[in-house]
């Protein structure tokens, strides 16, 4: 399989072309990790698990953010995944059917070839103020019903990958808006049965819940079945039933 | 930052997993001024792989209701095969509620009982449900539940940061010497104290659940400058990871009634464990399926199949989704409908940096703490659940303590440090400017090779002997690797060859004292030694470094209040 993968040094950007020979159950890691060891050891990329539970490794893979330790080379051309398009994936090269097309997550500026600054994705995290403020001195756990914990995982499943931040076409139009991710998480605190705070005003802003389109990128992408989309549309509806109420 | 690139804390942790952040956040409390170095941002720590769960006695589960710390302790050491330290592990087990609660308090959304309680589920090795889970993430959630505490106490993060040397002067820890990828540059930390929270050194194998970044990387900074490592040679095989990327299969598929299925089409665990079958414990089945292998009954010589088909679809959907998902992922099977192929894997390491229950080295203000430690609580074969427990209790020891010590310092000593800083930067230069030899790469590969194929499930006198000779070679070959790009920054080859460094060194103990413990114990199994010897091996392996390699000497087992027996299941 031919691999065509963006490279940027810090000075001149482009793509170089690799041949990777074709193996049973490679992944796109793995083939990243073929070219450099055996071909080009100045390529740069992040990684650690290679089994999908660390977030590390969210790129573009034929102008669809994935985890390249979760995508098999030999599926990328078969399996379909319908997205809405939007500005990022209308730059730089396209894609063809005889070569998988390997490109930095976009909306994060790039550091080197498929590194990008995560900084700005872990400050909008850091926005929604992301820790618990829970009853302290208990002897016992609190009690939580089991449905309630259920439904809390769909959201505590995040690895922050950030491939829904590179999916979303609002994140790519507005500089400050906090992100699928972000607010995904904001959500998961404020429906945790044990946090005393009150929490849906930190993003009730204009970057906040009520930026998204509900184009559900997000959702389709996102490897851990995390729905950012469900998590903002509830909260949009808290939010204007409290102010019916006002 | 103050001069020349040396930044300064009063307590640096080398780590941002889960007994990193816990240690950090226990100093912090105690108002210390904290930095975490790490060489990969904090949650994609290996911590956040842990599947299983964490134990503790809290006696919440049906027919556990009179679980008490004291059995769990006799469990644990038991499992050890009587090689843990009984004191360390009465601290663990009696300090195991209490974290695993605080851990709640914190924020981790654990599974729950119908009543609400924390659920607990059995585990390999323990008398009861014990294992505290939050569904197959356990260590997801807990990883995640410490970085936020960390991140509302302002916790000052380093990351991608590649932790090079420590700095010591007469028996005293300085701080230490690091490579910041980003800027592509050498860059010294002062501090008071250190914390050793870096992993373990799984990834010396070639088959390994690990993620590629534990290459042992704090054990080989502690021990060289001076600090002994403990029991190295022991290191734990999981029976079924899944063949290719050797991603762990839970126990869970086999405790639901999974098979396993030689070439042959038999389930060949009758004729090694004909009660237990497939739940024999790990070491047992590991071993079986080695055989099986050796003796030409396996798949194109090197898997088993593991075959759930037989419990259907909707068992399958419901009960083992992960494995499911990993098998379509990572193998492109669908296991409803065809078996999965496995074979035994390296899954943790037992040994580590020699410590006290405080986490203390014999160094003045260096700590170590999590799998990169040895305490210790494992001893010759860790029970699962036992480790994520580790983490946190001997974390917030270790940061509690240290953070009682800072008063009785001086200022720093930029001195020593930027000396060092110099040799470091020499040392990266050089593997930077040389461009004739072996790549990185082969010589890594060769050495994950031996060590699976010398040092691995089975070992024995003559074959270990071979390994010997191979890791001498793999030792020149590394003088000579070459880098082909001169790049600084985000330089993935140049960090791969530091790992390698520090995964030679570590192997190097690992071969000495797999050679000098001539008995079978826990998961160190010697075919021309099968059985256990008390008398002589009833010791901790203690490794020193010397200017012709490791020199080893043994120490005694401290036995509280459970006596030696045999091991049996
Ligand atoms: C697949 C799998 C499943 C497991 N499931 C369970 C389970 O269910 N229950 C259980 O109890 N245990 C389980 N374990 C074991 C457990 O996960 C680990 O023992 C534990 O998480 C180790 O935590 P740690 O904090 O010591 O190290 P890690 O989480 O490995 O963190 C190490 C940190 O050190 C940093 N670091 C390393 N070297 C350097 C360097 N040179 N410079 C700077 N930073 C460095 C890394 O960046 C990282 O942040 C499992 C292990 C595996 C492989
Ligand atoms: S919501 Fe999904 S896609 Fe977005 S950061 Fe979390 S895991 Fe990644
Ligand atoms: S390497 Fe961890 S998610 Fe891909």
């Amino acid at each position: 399989m031919r691999l065509r993968v963006y490279r940027y040094d810090g000075k001149e950007e482009g793509y170089d072309d690799f041949t990777v020979p074709d193996k049973e159950g490679q992944t796109v890691l793995d083939a990243l990790f073929f070219i450099q060891e055996e071909l080009d050891d100045s390529l740069s990329f992040r990684y650690s698990c290679r089994g999908a539970v660390c977030g590390s490794c969210a790129m573009l893979i034929d102008k669809v953010p994935r985890l390249a330790c979760r995508t098999q080379v030999q599926e990328v051309k078969e399996e379909e995944v319908d997205i809405a398009r939007y500005q990022a994936l209308e730059e730089g090269k396209s894609v063809s059917d005889d070569h998988i097309l390997i490109e930095p997550l976009p909306h994060l500026e790039v550091k080197k070839d498929l590194v990008v600054d995560m900084d700005k994705f872990f400050e909008n995290y850091g926005k929604i103020e992301p820790w618990i403020e829970a009853k302290k001195g208990l002897e016992k756990e609190h009690l939580m019903d089991p449905k309630r914990v259920r439904e809390l995982e769909d959201y505590t499943n995040c690895i922050m990958c950030a491939a829904c931040f590179g999916s979303c076409p609002v994140n790519g139009e507005k500089e400050g808006y906090l992100g699928p991710a972000a607010l995904a998480k904001l959500y998961r605190f404020h429906k945790d049965p044990r946090d005393k705070r009150e929490r849906l005003y930190l993003a009730d802003h204009e970057n906040g819940w009520w930026a998204c389109d509900f184009y559900t990128n997000c959702r389709t992408v996102c490897p851990k079945d995390v729905p950012p989309n469900l998590g903002i549309g509830n909260a949009r509806r808290e939010l204007e039933s409290e102010e019916d109420e006002d | 930052m103050k001069e020349h690139d040396i930044y300064e804390h009063e307590v640096l942790v080398i780590g941002g997993g889960l007994s990193g952040l816990r240690a950090a956040l226990a100093s912090l409390e105690e108002g210390a001024d904290v930095a975490v170095i790490s060489k990969v941002h904090p949650l994609r720590s290996h911590s956040v792989a842990a599947q299983g769960g964490i134990n503790a006695s809290l006696g919440n589960a049906p027919k556990a209701e009179n679980d008490t710390w004291k059995d769990h302790a006799f469990d644990t050491v038991k499992g050890s095969d009587y090689l843990a330290d009984q004191d360390a592990v009465e601290v663990m087990c009696k300090e195991a509620p209490d974290v695993v609660l605080e851990l709640e308090h914190m924020g981790t959304v654990f599974s729950r009982l119908d009543d609400g309680k924390i659920a607990q589920r059995p585990f390999g090795g323990a008398g009861v449900p014990r294992t505290c889970y939050a569904a197959d993430r356990t260590g997801h959630n807990l990883l995640h539940t410490l970085y936020e505490q960390n991140i509302s106490e302002d916790l000052t993060f380093y990351n991608e940061y590649f932790v090079t040397s420590l700095v010591r002067k007469n028996g005293r820890i300085l701080g230490c010497v690091s490579w910041d990828f980003e800027e592509g540059k050498v860059v010294g930390f002062a501090s008071n104290v250190v914390i050793l929270a870096t992993g373990g050194y799984g990834r010396i194998y070639n088959r390994s659940t690990n993620a590629l970044i534990n290459t042992g990387d704090g054990a080989m900074l502690a021990y060289d400058v001076g600090v002994p490592l403990e029991d190295m040679e022991f290191i734990q095989f999981h029976p079924t990871t899944l063949y290719g990327s050797n991603i762990l299969i839970t126990e869970g598929a086999r405790g639901e009634g999974g098979y396993l299925l030689n070439s042959e089409g038999e389930r060949f665990m009758e004729n090694y464990a004909p009660e237990a079958m497939e739940l024999a414990p790990r070491d047992i089945v590991a071993r079986a399926i080695i055989t099986e292998t050796e003796d030409g009954r396996a798949f194109e010589d090197e898997f088993v199949h593991l075959d759930i088909t037989h419990l259907g679809e909707s068992k399958i959907k419901e009960r083992l989704p992960g494995i499911r998902q990993i098998a379509k992922d990572f193998a492109g099977i669908e296991p409803v409908q065809e078996p999965i192929p496995v074979q035994p894997g390296q899954h943790y390491s037992m040994g580590g940096i020699d410590v006290d229950t405080f986490g203390r080295t014999c160094i003045d203000g260096l700590f170590a703490v999590g799998e990169c430690a040895c305490v210790s609580v494992h001893g010759a074969n860790r029970l699962g659940g036992n480790s994520l427990l580790e983490t946190v209790v001997f974390g917030r020891r270790a940061g509690e303590k240290a953070s009682e010590q800072l008063d009785e310092r001086g200022s720093y000593d930029m001195n020593m440090i930027q000396e060092k800083m110099e040799e470091d930067r020499r040392m990266i230069d050089a593997l930077l400017n040389t461009t004739e030899g072996s790549p990185y790469s082969e010589v890594m590969g060769d050495l994950r090779e031996t060590m699976f194929e010398h040092f691995g499930v089975y070992r024995n006198e003559g074959s270990m002997k071979e390994g010997l000779l191979k890791l001498k070679q793999i030792k020149e070959d590394y003088d000579s690797i070459k880098i082909d790009n001169e790049n600084r920054r985000f330089n993935t080859a140049l960090v791969r060859a530091l790992e390698l460094r520090s995964m030679i060194k570590v192997a190097e103990t690992v071969v000495l004292g797999s050679l000098k413990r001539k008995e079978s114990r826990g998961s160190h199994y010697r075919r021309d030694y099968p059985e256990r010897n008390d008398e002589k091996y009833l010791q901790h392996s203690i490794f020193t470094k010397t200017e012709d390699g490791p020199e080893v000497d043994y120490e005694e087992v401290t036995i509280t209040q459970f006596k030696v027996k045999e091991r049996g299941y």
